[in-house]
């Protein structure tokens, strides 16, 4: 009976997704998300406001299908720059720059690429697959979230993010918490108090993600790369190899379908759906790994899974704001702004009022993914070609394309002045052998965590024993606390960087 | 910035004489395309509303209406753009009346809400309390009775501190003289994840409505003047006995002070008409809105009585940011 009424849905979602228009708008999406997942810091949120306007001149199943397909579309272009300049274009890319980068510099920007592309494409569908089947018990579950669990999960992260590092744990710790007091400036939540803005207006909503990882990955490796000749010509001109090997797709495999799942799971989550996805899909794979010591140097299993993992919570990030008008995120907030257009009130009464739409909206994802791999795989030779281009031309348009990206987002020079600053950091960063990497994370994590920690006391009335009582909670903290020990306890120290020595 | 004032007095100094040029230029008005700021990101409440506007009077007045969201600082940053604009008929803020007359009581502005010329009103949210089925109270005189046999035991999501979905509990229970604890959020949707499994108890939100249509929540009155179409047996605050005590969200047409008394005319008649359309009027109601229409002269008197409210409410709660 189930099953029955499932196949009824996805039929009716076939006969609406795979008609002439839809199919086009779909590509349309694909095709804009690709690009503008290309282009540094010209994220989905910017291009689908731009685009909402036109949507409206659209039918509501065309113009949500497009408006999606931009943004599962730039998961897969986000990966681009990451892996061949070590720009993240999106935040969930950011671990993708840590082997995917390494793998370019070898050489090998092409199976890189190629594997990204076929890890997302492979969780894409099982996402899609997973919407289609688990809308509304995933939601159910995801309800069961309360401030204290998420404080308690975003704890389980920032742990993670000191496993991540590597080398020295104390300058992991380092950038950790200075992410965090990065992230602490702007208006307090509770109060209302403005901290360390200096009276700048432009503060007091804290510093942008997207100038800060710009500056700190992108910006910071293009000095780099212009102050030693020998690195750049490293960085541009060698390319072997388009396709990855037999042996990369085996080493890959596994890597994916974990990912998957994981991402799948994160994605649901509101907030830090996709980035604690692709985090946690890339530290998983380093527990799992024979090599632990070799990621960050070039792993393709450092690529394979966070970018799966990504791609499966852009998709799944979708089932709140189907099932319960809820945004997860700032991208499924514009497409809610999309459906109001329309006049459709998001929220559980969508899947039974428009069926139509709701069921052709997922089944068009899987069209979707299918055309950005047919899309992708041979754009690939084009983009490695890219890196043959002299890198002192090519940084002048990476440059610009990343002041663009920037100032798109809020209209406001001001931020983009503040790549420039960042930019400088992380090269300082670099030169004392700092890794970003952690403080992008604490960046984020910490005022999230701040935030639930203090609505957890507020609602518990100032009891903290709750963080313990709470099964969920617990489970996470407790999961913390053993990682912790591991990471500090001396003689697992040692054996620990008598690893990253090797 | 001092360039530009600089620029904006030369042209001030350079027009002077030629008045009747100045409004020739009027007679004209549109004839290039003119910039409508949002101080709040794409995506959110206002965004929600400017765009079927910028839509509408694109279509209507044969130039392009460009919306220009200048989010952050709470809307300061977008407004303060709007009040240094060039007062040339060419840029307009459309903003919910928090930026003007919430937000200069509560913290020190970059603008002042006098350097702006009410235009147009374009839409009043209409929404009220919610409450979470599982907690018992039915109606609004439970959830008092309630509230005050069990003082500080509710709680309230509210978008952030200082939105008027903020003053609105505050209002309540500065009338009713009761306890219920106040939680911020980062805008109302994260608010409403928490409002769902009963984590908080209650909210003023429009993004509860369709939850309210399905069953999950309980609406127990209406803020505004009249009930929701859609909700007949929904009784206002007024009706519920608490009359003055509503804190309105309503959104508005600005321009910067000096613009020309003929442009502001024109384009108040031409909102008035947009809103009467029938097509206006289903758009907005979708979304949960009404169009009340007003001339500038009236928006004038009601900023006024709207800002000497939440004064007094601030001044009576001791409500403070900064």
């Amino acid at each position: 009976m189930e099953l029955a009424g499932l196949l009824a849905n996805l039929g009716l979602g076939f006969s609406v997704a795979v008609s002439l228009q839809n199919l086009l708008w779909c590509l349309a999406g694909a095709v804009i998300g690709t690009c503008i997942g290309v282009l540094p810091g010209i994220g989905p949120v910017a291009t689908m406001a731009l685009l909402l306007p036109v949507t409206y001149l659209l039918p509501a199943e065309g113009a949500l299908i497009m408006l999606a397909g931009i943004y599962y579309g730039a998961q897969y272009g986000g990966s681009t720059t990451a892996i061949l300049v070590n720009l993240p274009g999106e935040s969930s890319s950011v671990v993708t720059t840590l082997d995917g980068y390494q793998m370019a510099r070898q050489g090998r920007a092409g199976p890189a690429l190629a594997i990204a592309a076929l890890g997302s494409f492979f969780a894409g569908c099982v996402a899609t697959i997973a919407i289609a089947l688990a809308a509304p018990p995933l939601t159910r579950l995801a309800q069961q979230f309360t401030p204290p669990d998420y404080f308690s999960l975003m704890t389980l992260g920032l742990v993670f993010a000191i496993v991540l590092a590597r080398g020295s744990v104390l300058k992991a710790f380092g950038m950790v918490f200075l992410g965090m007091l990065l992230g602490l400036i702007g208006t307090d939540v509770n109060t209302g108090n403005l901290r360390y803005t200096f009276g700048i207006s432009d503060l007091f909503d804290g510093i942008g993600f997207v100038p800060l990882a710009m500056g700190v990955f992108g910006i910071a490796e293009i000095i780099a790369n212009l102050t030693n000749s020998e690195r750049a010509e490293l960085a541009s001109s060698k390319v072997s190899g388009l396709m990855p090997t037999r042996e990369d797709m085996r080493r890959s495999i596994a890597p994916i379908l974990r990912g998957t799942v994981l991402g799948g799971l994160l994605g649901i989550l509101p907030g830090g759906g996709a980035i604690l996805a692709s985090f946690s899909a890339y530290t998983l794979e380093k527990k799992f790994s024979r090599t632990p010591e070799k990621f960050g140097t070039g792993m393709i299993e450092g690529v394979a899974a966070p970018e799966s993992a990504n791609n499966a919570a852009a998709q799944t990030s979708f089932i709140p704001m189907l099932t319960l008008g809820i945004p997860s995120n700032a991208v499924m907030a514009m497409m809610i702004g999309g459906m109001m257009i329309h006049g459709i009130v998001p929220g559980p009464q969508v899947m039974e009022q428009r069926p139509g739409l709701f069921w052709g909206m997922i089944v068009s994802m899987w069209f979707g993914n299918l055309m950005l791999i047919v899309l992708n795989l041979p754009l690939i030779g084009i983009w490695v070609r890219l890196l043959l281009v002299p890198y002192r031309l090519l940084a002048i348009a990476i440059l610009f394309f990343c002041c663009i990206g920037v100032y798109s987002l809020n209209n406001s020079a001001n931020e983009v002045l503040m790549i420039a600053v960042f930019g400088l950091f992380g090269y300082l960063l670099m030169k004392l052998d700092f890794e970003p990497a952690p403080l992008l994370l604490g960046f984020l994590l910490g005022p999230m965590m701040e935030v639930y920690m203090r609505r957890t006391m507020l609602l518990s009335r100032g009891d903290p024993w709750v963080f313990l009582q709470r099964p969920l909670s617990l489970c996470f903290l407790l999961l913390a606390a053993l990682l912790l020990v591991f990471v500090v306890l001396p003689n697992v120290r040692k054996a620990r960087q008598a690893a990253f020595q090797e | 910035m001092r360039r530009r004032e600089f620029l904006a007095l030369a042209g001030a100094a350079l027009a002077a004489p030629f008045a009747g040029k100045a409004s020739a230029q009027v007679q004209n008005w549109p004839d290039k395309p003119v910039k409508l700021i949002l101080p709040y990101a794409p995506g959110g409440g206002t965004d929600l509303i400017g765009r079927p506007w910028a839509e509408k009077l694109s279509h209507s007045l044969g130039q392009q209406f460009i919306i220009e969201n200048r989010g952050g600082a709470g809307g300061m940053i977008g407004t303060e753009a709007a009040a240094k604009a060039a007062p040339d008929g060419y840029t307009f803020l459309l903003t919910p009346n928090a930026t003007l007359s919430v937000l200069p009581s509560l913290r020190k502005t970059p603008y002042d809400p006098k350097s702006f010329l009410p235009v147009g009103r374009v839409g009043d949210f209409v929404t009220g309390f919610s409450m979470h089925p599982a907690v018992g109270p039915k109606t609004f005189k439970e959830m008092i009775e309630y509230a005050k046999v069990n003082p500080g035991k509710l709680s309230y999501g509210s978008a952030g501190l200082g939105t008027a979905t903020h003053l609105r509990i505050e209002m309540l229970k500065y009338r009713a003289g009761i306890d219920i604890l106040h939680v911020p959020y980062r805008g109302s949707a994260d608010a409403l994840n928490d409002h769902l499994p009963n984590t908080v108890q209650m909210m003023n939100e429009i993004n509860t409505i369709p939850h309210v249509k399905a069953g999950k929540l309980l609406l127990l009155n209406i803020n505004n003047a009249a009930r929701h179409p859609d909700f007949p047996d929904v009784p206002t605050l007024t009706e519920c006995g608490y009359a003055n005590s509503d804190v309105p969200i309503w959104y508005s047409l600005f321009a910067p002070a000096g613009t020309a008394k003929a442009i502001v005319a024109k384009l108040n008649a031409k909102i008035i008409e947009i809103a009467n359309s029938e097509e206006m009027r289903d758009r907005m109601r979708s979304i949960n809105t009404v169009v009340p229409t007003q001339t500038p002269e009236e928006m004038v008197a009601y900023l006024e009585e709207d800002t000497a409210r939440n004064v007094e409410l601030i001044k009576a709660t001791n409500m403070k940011l900064e």
